[in-house]
C-alpha cells in the first residue's frame, strides 16, 4: 500500500450533510423506544420479570388448552377453552399487563423531563401521544392477539382447528377482537397514567378503573334495579362480551350486557375507546413539560 | 427603567422577538421582550425568575406568547414548531435523564429523535460524546455519572444532530470551576469551530463575557440591555490606573503635563490622550510609586449589569 492509498476513516465529529428522515419518523423512533423499554429489552433483568410473568400468564391458558388436545387424543371440543371465552379468562392479566405498560410508558418522561426533551424536537404533543398511543398497544397486542394467534396455529397443525376459509374467517376474528381489546385497554390504561408521574401510582389507578366501575354498576343492577345499560361501563366485562359475539359464542350466565343489543355493546367498547383517548389528550394539552 | 435600543444586526438575526408578552396566570413572565439575536454565540443574561427559561420556552414553540412577535431561523416557532425545532439543539437546565440508558444510547436515540437515519445516528452519537470528552465513559449509564458529565451529555445530545441554533439553558449548572472552565471552552469551540449559532441561558457574568460575542440582558420579563460584548464594554475613552500610594502627587504630574485627571483614593482616571500610557510610565518611574493596575477606561459587563439593576 503506498500513502496514496491511505484514507482517513475516523474524523471525529463534524458537519452532517447526510440524509434527514421525513418527521413522521420521529413517530415511529419512539414508538419502538418505548415498546422496548416497557418490555424490558436493553434493560436489566429486574425490568423483564414482570412483562415476562404477565405474559406467561395469558398465554399459559393456550399453552394449557393445546397441550391437553394434544396429548389427550379423546379429548372433546367443547372441553377446550374457547376463542370467545378467552378474553374474559384473561381479564385480570390483561388488566395487570396494561397497568404495567402504559405507566411505564408515559410517567418516567414527565417525571425525568425527557417529555420536555422530545416535545424539543420534531414532536408536537399529538404527535408524542400517538407515539406512546403506538407503543402501547402494540405491547399489548402481543397478549390480546397472541394467545388467539398461538391456538389457532396450533389448533391448525395438530389437526384440530378449522382449515381453509374458515381459517381465514377465524384469523379476522382472532383480529378484530384482539385490536378491539389493545384499544380500550390502551385508552384507559393511557388515560388513568395522564394523571401522574409516578408509575405505581398510576398502576394501581389502572386497575381499580378497570374493575372498581364493573363491580358498583353490576350491584346498582342486581341491588338497585339500575337498567342492564349501565353495565356498558363495565370495560373488562364489555369487551368480552363482545369478543364472545365476534366469535359467534354466547357467554355463559346470565349477566346484564348479556341482555343487550351487538351494536349497543359495540358502542359501549367505542365510547370507552374515545373517552380514554380524549381524556389523555385534553391532560397532555394542557401539561406543563417545560421546567 | 429605560427602555434600550434594540441593536439592529448586521447579518440576519438567528432570533427576533419584537414585544413578545408571556402570562402565567396574574404573573408576567415576559412583559413585550424586543430582542435580535444575531449569529455566534450570544449570552443571554439574568437573574433567576428574569425570563430566560420562557423565553426559550417559546423561542422553541412549546409555550405560545399572548402577544408579540418572535422569529427563530426565520421562521414563527408557533405556527412552524416541528421544522423550526428540528434546525435546533436544546440543553435544559435540569439533570434528570434516563438513568439505566447509557449515554451512547441515550444520545443515539435523541439523535434518531431529530430524524438522523440510525447508521449516522450510532456514528455522530459517538463522535458527539468524543467531542465533549466523554469518548471513553459513553457506555456508562447517564444514572451512574457526576452532575458534569452529565452536562456534558446534554450537550453532546443538542449538538448530535448538528443544529443550526444551540440554546443551552445553565451549562455550567453543578459544576466546579474546572469542570466550568471546560464546559465553557468545549461551547467556544462548538459555536466558533463548527459555526453552529449558540444562545446560552446564564445568570453568571464571567461565564458569558468569557465566551460570548453577544449579550442579552433580560430582567423583570424586559432586555435593559442587549448588543455585542464590546458594544455593550464601550465606555469613555482614557486609562484608569490604580497605585499603591501617593496618587496626589501622580496626578499633579500628569495634569502638569496636560493630561485631564480625576482622583479617587489611589486610583486615578485619565482622559484620553495619544501618549498617555509612555507618560504614565514616566511618571510612576520618576515618583518611585507602585501601579497595581493600568488598564483602559470602560466597562465590564458587570458594570452594565448592575446599572441595568441586575
Amino acid at each position: 500500500m503506498t500513502t496514496q492509498d491511505a484514507r482517513l476513516f475516523d474524523l471525529g465529529y463534524r458537519r452532517y450533510d447526510g440524509p434527514r428522515d421525513h418527521p413522521w419518523r420521529a413517530i415511529v423512533t419512539l414508538a419502538g423506544f418505548t415498546a422496548r423499554r416497557v418490555l424490558g429489552l436493553g434493560r436489566g433483568a429486574r425490568h423483564k420479570v414482570l412483562p415476562a410473568i404477565t405474559l406467561a400468564i395469558a398465554f399459559l391458558p393456550a399453552l394449557t388448552s393445546v397441550l391437553f388436545s394434544v396429548l389427550t387424543e379423546d379429548i372433546l371440543v367443547d372441553d377446550l377453552i374457547s376463542y370467545g371465552e378467552y378474553t374474559f379468562i384473561i381479564g385480570s392479566a390483561l388488566a395487570l399487563f396494561a397497568a404495567l405498560v402504559a405507566p411505564e410508558a408515559l410517567c418516567p418522561d414527565r417525571r425525568s423531563g425527557m417529555l420536555g426533551l422530545y416535545l424539543a424536537g420534531p414532536l408536537d404533543r399529538t404527535r408524542y401521544l400517538v407515539a406512546k398511543g403506538v407503543a402501547v398497544f402494540g405491547v399489548m397486542l402481543l397478549i390480546t392477539v397472541g394467545p388467539l394467534l398461538f391456538m389457532l396455529i396450533a389448533f391448525v397443525l395438530a389437526g384440530f382447528g378449522p382449515s381453509g376459509v374458515e381459517t381465514a374467517e377465524l384469523l379476522l376474528q382472532i383480529l378484530a377482537v384482539g385490536i378491539t381489546t389493545a384499544l380500550l385497554y390502551t385508552a384507559l390504561s393511557m388515560a388513568v397514567s395522564s394523571f401522574t408521574t409516578r408509575r405505581a401510582a398510576a398502576a394501581i389507578g389502572v386497575v381499580l378503573v378497570i374493575f372498581v366501575p364493573a363491580s358498583i354498576v353490576r350491584a346498582a343492577i342486581e341491588s338497585a334495579g339500575a337498567p342492564n345499560e349501565l353495565d356498558l361501563l363495565s370495560s373488562p366485562l364489555v369487551v368480552a362480551e363482545l369478543a364472545y359475539r365476534i366469535f359467534g359464542e354466547t357467554q355463559e350466565g346470565n349477566d346484564p350486557v348479556t341482555q343487550l343489543s351487538t351494536w349497543l355493546v359495540a358502542g359501549g367498547v367505542g365510547a370507552a375507546i374515545l373517552a380514554g383517548a380524549l381524556v389523555c389528550w385534553l391532560r397532555y394539552r394542557r401539561l406543563e413539560a417545560f421546567r | 427603567m429605560a427602555s434600550p435600543a434594540v441593536p439592529e444586526p448586521s447579518s440576519p438575526a438567528v432570533i427576533s422577538a419584537r414585544g413578545v408578552v408571556k402570562r402565567y396566570g396574574r404573573t408576567v413572565a415576559l412583559a413585550g421582550l424586543d430582542a435580535i439575536i444575531g449569529p455566534g454565540i450570544t449570552g443571554l443574561l439574568g437573574s433567576n425568575g428574569a425570563g430566560k427559561t420562557t423565553f426559550i420556552s417559546l423561542a422553541l414553540g412549546l409555550r405560545s406568547r399572548d402577544a408579540g412577535e418572535l422569529s427563530v431561523l426565520g421562521r414563527d416557532p408557533e405556527t412552524a414548531g416541528i421544522d423550526v425545532r428540528a434546525r435546533i439543539g436544546y440543553a435544559p437546565e435540569h439533570h434528570d435523564l434516563p438513568a439505566e440508558l447509557a449515554a451512547t444510547d441515550f444520545v443515539r436515540h435523541l439523535a434518531e429523535m431529530h430524524l438522523l437515519p440510525r447508521r449516522a445516528a450510532v456514528q455522530r452519537a459517538n463522535d458527539a460524546l468524543w467531542l465533549v470528552g466523554l469518548g471513553e465513559e459513553r457506555f456508562r449509564p447517564v444514572g451512574s455519572m457526576s452532575t458534569g458529565q452529565r452536562q456534558r451529555v446534554k450537550l453532546a445530545s443538542a449538538i448530535v444532530h448538528d443544529p443550526e441554533l444551540v440554546l443551552l439553558d445553565e451549562p455550567t449548572d453543578g459544576l466546579d470551576p474546572m469542570q466550568r472552565t471546560e464546559m465553557l471552552a468545549l461551547i467556544r469551540r462548538i459555536g466558533t469551530e463548527f459555526g453552529m449559532h449558540i444562545v446560552v441561558s446564564s445568570h453568571h457574568l464571567e461565564e458569558v463575557e468569557r465566551i460570548c460575542d453577544a449579550v442579552v440582558i433580560v430582567e423583570g420579563g424586559e432586555v435593559v440591555h442587549a448588543g455585542t460584548l464590546a458594544e455593550l464594554r464601550q465606555g469613555p475613552e482614557g486609562l484608569v490606573i490604580e497605585v499603591d500610594e501617593r496618587a496626589g502627587e501622580l496626578a499633579s504630574v500628569l495634569t502638569a503635563h496636560g493630561f485631564d485627571v480625576t482622583v479617587d483614593g489611589n486610583r486615578l482616571v485619565l482622559g484620553a490622550a495619544d501618549d498617555a500610557y509612555d507618560a504614565v510610565r514616566d511618571a510612576v518611574a520618576d515618583l518611585g510609586v507602585g501601579l497595581r493596575r493600568l488598564l483602559p477606561r470602560g466597562r465590564t459587563l458587570e458594570d452594565v449589569y448592575l446599572g441595568a439593576g441586575g
